[in-house]
């Protein structure tokens, strides 16, 4: 079951402690409601992250089995805790494929670009978009991922990546400006 | 990834290309990825895809081919945005789960647990042990 709690995130703590409380206690299911509660928007980065499905997948898998043999190191929310134990995860999956010379920006490249005639459909946007995003540098997908596909404010993410809402912001523009510069011959 | 997409997602917290964020200090700390002559989007673009301003109007040429790009663009982050867990995941998550490693004495009686010796309670142990003895000293001169 999903939440869609509207709490305050004063309650958030304090309901994650709790939680976390019963699972330190010996309440291995209780980690359950924690994965249901933060799952979506971790996936959500890991697959903008590295453009698979299935390596988002195994990063959250992993990130929670880190989270939950550390449960009791939890210092203030689980979720910006969380948080950073899935983006380290993507960028260390990230390390390893460039160490392994595996470049998207030679293999993924979209071959051919439609004629202005053709009717552009929802899959070929997405997968063009997958593409642009994964020739940005980490630092750059990563905000524009976190500005526009998770959709936090820039406050949110200067405390969950600990730098300052101006650098972001010269992060996100620089993003836009250059997946702009990679589709906007198709789709401007 | 069709799969992962739910039409009817969670209620948003924010639209991705629409949110509203305070204006704040451009600190110039990183390299530009693109050449300068590419990069032709307005400032006004950025502050409406920031939340700052309301969509802009009138544009002409390649301004107004930005705002109509990212429109298009933000229909397919909002898509993105309502994009859920795939519904294996929780439970395979769980079944991956270690067995919970407690700490070694967790369940056991407070009797059969070990004694942690910190500074504070040895000075405690250590004036209570005093007294004890001071009172038992007492008793016996006192005889």
């Amino acid at each position: 079951m999903k939440t869609t709690a509207t709490t305050s995130p004063i309650d958030q703590l304090e309901a994650d402690q709790e939680i976390i409380s019963k699972v330190l206690a010996g309440d291995r299911n209780a980690f359950g409601v924690l994965i249901q509660r933060y799952s979506d928007p971790l996936f959500r980065h890991a697959l903008g992250m590295t453009g698979s499905p299935d390596v988002a997948e195994d990063i959250l898998q992993m990130s929670f089995i880190k989270a939950y043999h550390h449960l009791s190191e939890v210092r203030g929310r689980f979720d910006a805790w969380v948080f950073r134990i899935v983006a380290n995860g993507c960028k260390d999956w990230l390390k390893n494929i460039r160490r392994t010379h595996l470049s998207y920006e030679e293999d993924d490249q979209p071959t051919s670009y439609a004629t202005p005639e053709e009717e552009l459909d929802r899959t070929e946007l997405r997968d063009d978009l997958d593409t642009a995003l994964l020739q940005l540098p980490p630092s750059l997908r990563e905000a524009f991922i976190m500005k526009h596909v998770e959709g936090r404010s820039y406050e949110e993410m200067a405390d969950l990546l600990g730098t300052t809402v101006g650098a972001l912001k010269m992060r996100v523009h620089r993003a836009r400006e250059a997946l702009q510069a990679l589709l906007e011959e198709k789709y401007a | 990834m069709e799969h992962h997409h739910e039409p009817e997602g969670r209620p948003e917290r924010e639209r991705p290309l629409r949110s509203a964020d305070e204006v704040g200090p451009m600190s110039d700390r990183e390299v530009p990825l693109v050449p300068q002559s590419t990069v032709d989007a307005p400032d006004a673009i950025h502050r409406w895809l920031d939340g700052e301003l309301p969509e802009p109007t009138g544009l002409r040429g390649d301004a107004a081919r930005s705002v109509e790009f990212w429109r298009r663009l933000g229909e397919e982050t909002d898509k993105r945005r309502r994009m859920m867990t795939p519904a294996h995941l929780p439970d395979k998550i769980m079944s991956a789960l270690p067995p919970m490693s407690l700490p070694y004495n967790a369940g056991m009686p407070w009797y059969k647990k070990g004694i942690r010796l910190t500074t504070t309670s040895a000075v405690a142990v250590g004036a209570a042990l005093f007294t004890m003895g001071w009172i038992v000293a007492r008793a016996l001169v006192a005889r």
